[in-house]
């Protein structure tokens, strides 16, 4: 804890390293007593540069460094650079494949949501639902470790369509664990909205309306619990969301109980796609060769990750990589509302509010530039600096 | 709020009679998927040769550069693969690996395959690029080299 002089006010830095970040960022409350006054957020600490290793491999290397922008939602992000690729390519890729794509998305964000769930209750001090939802969670991981031989990482993608095929065993297996999670997500949704210990620390908390949710560009969940009626699913379908629509699931308190509420609600509508795509899953090919080089041309690719809208640029130069990617994840769209929510709420509100925008922080940390007035140069030559060093650490010796 | 606090309490007393959800790794271990992709094998034929002909296609697909494999050629007194070339050399790099499986997929003789071992800690990095040996599978002791 820090004070500061100027303002007569007690500024909290947390982390970057702390013990209750899940992953670095740093954060400095502005506090009043135990009231929130202002907030600023820190963010880059887990910067990789993978979208500039991207340029130096292949289009094929890149699906599986793509994949691993994200360890949890690591699929969505394979499928929207195959999207991508495959239109840069002019290729048609199988209904089929397309429908497993889906249902592998489908079970990820299952996976993903049941794991928010847990991570919010646990900030919440309900360690109870933590250990429950992610006990069942297991059922959808195991899930995807039959179908696609792992647990997170999936290589289910290929360039040109999808590696793994769905038999009769594998449907079985699917239907029984999402009928088990189907029974044990309405206990869930029971539980977050009637429970009246955990609905005292997340109804009414961190209200957000509709004009600031679409003020600061939020995206998925966290804008739908606040009315915004945006869902790539529905407004641009991919993959095969036109023969397995989702319906969009809207709530207008915009507080952090009902980003929860849509979260879990979410959880019917995967439910309920899949079992659509295994019942009526179109047959034919898995994939269509991919040519090794793509002519020079360029290409957008937008999905609905479980966190929000996941945004792909593409390209191409005519060689066999990529000349440029760019890569723009929901989290850094949802991260702008947490200073506005925060001021106003006790610091031990803090985490909750974190936590409700499902923050990812190693796949939003990417290279952002801003543009500042003209006359506000940042510009210094290598003389200046070095003057610089000179004179502070003179300052610092005395 | 003393209903509630039931309510939740005998959620947490009826699970008190439900078996343990949690394994004691290692003394248990959770049987992986059928398709789990897990440390490389080398397979052999049925008649013990060699199914690898060296031709480094798993190395050229391989995304993390993970494999390295050098060929040489088979002679009728050292015979180890059906064809004219074996590997001489096949190292994986197990630190580099990702397990995505693609090896397996571009092998035109399923001579590679990942399979289901995944407790792959070491106390040093050189004991992490698995050489040949480590990966091939024994040798059908019953059946002579030769071919």
């Amino acid at each position: 804890m820090q004070k500061n002089d100027q303002a007569d006010k007690f500024i909290i830095p947390i982390g970057p390293q702390h013990p209750a970040l899940k992953e670095p960022g740093h954060f400095e409350f502005t506090v009043d007593g135990e009231i929130v006054t202002g907030a600023t957020i820190r963010l880059g600490y887990v910067h990789r540069g993978i979208e500039k290793a991207t340029e130096s491999r292949t289009w094929v290397q890149n699906l599986y460094l793509l994949e691993r922008v994200c360890g949890i939602c690591s699929h969505i992000h394979a499928t929207a650079y195959c999207l991508g690729v495959e239109r840069l390519a002019g290729l048609s890729v199988p209904p089929r494949a397309q429908a497993i794509r889906e249902l592998v998305v489908e079970l990820e964000r299952i996976h993903s949501h049941m794991l928010w769930l847990g991570v919010a209750a646990h900030e919440a001090g309900f360690d109870t639902l933590f250990m429950y939802s992610w006990r069942d969670r297991e059922t959808v991981m195991d899930i995807l470790e039959g179908l696609t031989g792992n647990r997170v990482h999936y290589s289910a993608n290929i360039l040109g369509g999808v590696k793994i095929d769905v038999d009769a065993e594998q449907t079985k297996t699917i239907l029984q664990g999402v009928d088990f999670l189907e029974k044990r997500t309405h206990h869930y949704l029971d539980v977050v909205t009637t429970d009246s210990a955990f609905v005292q620390r997340t109804a009414g908390i961190a209200v957000m309306s509709k004009a600031v949710a679409e003020h600061f560009g939020a995206v998925g969940p966290t804008a739908r619990a606040s009315g915004v009626t945006q869902d790539i699913r529905i407004d641009a379908p991919y993959l095969a969301y036109e023969d397995f629509p989702v319906e969009i699931v809207l709530d207008t308190a915009g507080d952090l109980k009902a980003r929860f509420v849509v979260r879990v609600q979410e959880l019917f509508q995967s439910y309920q796609v899949i079992r659509a795509i295994l019942d009526k899953l179109p047959a034919g090919e898995l994939a269509v060769t991919m040519p090794r080089r793509i002519k020079e041309n360029e290409t957008i690719s937008r999905v609905e990750a479980p966190r929000g809208e996941l945004f792909y640029y593409l390209k191409s130069n005519g060689t066999d990589k990529p000349e440029r990617i760019k890569i723009r994840t929901p989290s850094i769209c949802n991260f702008g509302t947490v200073p506005a929510l925060a001021a106003g709420h006790q610091l031990a509100d803090m985490p909750m509010i974190l936590a409700g925008i499902d923050p990812c922080f190693s796949c939003n940390d990417r290279m952002v530039t801003i543009h500042r007035p003209a006359d506000d140069s940042q510009t210094w030559t290598w003389e200046m600096l070095r003057q610089y060093g000179i004179s502070y650490y003179r300052e610092k010796e005395r | 709020m003393i209903g509630e606090i039931l309510k939740g309490m005998s959620i947490t007393f009826k699970t008190m009679f439900q078996p343990p959800t949690t394994v004691s790794y290692p003394e248990v271990k959770k049987p992986v998927a059928e398709r789990f992709r897990g440390r490389h094998e080398l397979k052999r034929y049925d008649n013990g040769l060699e199914r690898c002909i060296g031709c480094s296609l798993c190395a050229a697909a391989c995304p993390a550069d993970a494999i390295f494999v050098e060929a040489a050629e088979n002679t009728d007194e050292e015979r180890y693969s059906p064809g004219e070339r074996y590997a001489k050399v096949y190292e994986i790099n197990m630190l580099r690996c990702i397990f995505c499986g693609y090896c397996e997929d571009a092998c035109p003789t399923e001579a590679v395959v990942l399979e289901k071992n995944y407790e792959l800690a070491s106390y040093s990095r050189e004991s992490l690029i698995y050489t040949k040996d480590m990966l091939l599978v024994p040798h059908p002791a019953d059946i002579q080299k030769t071919a």
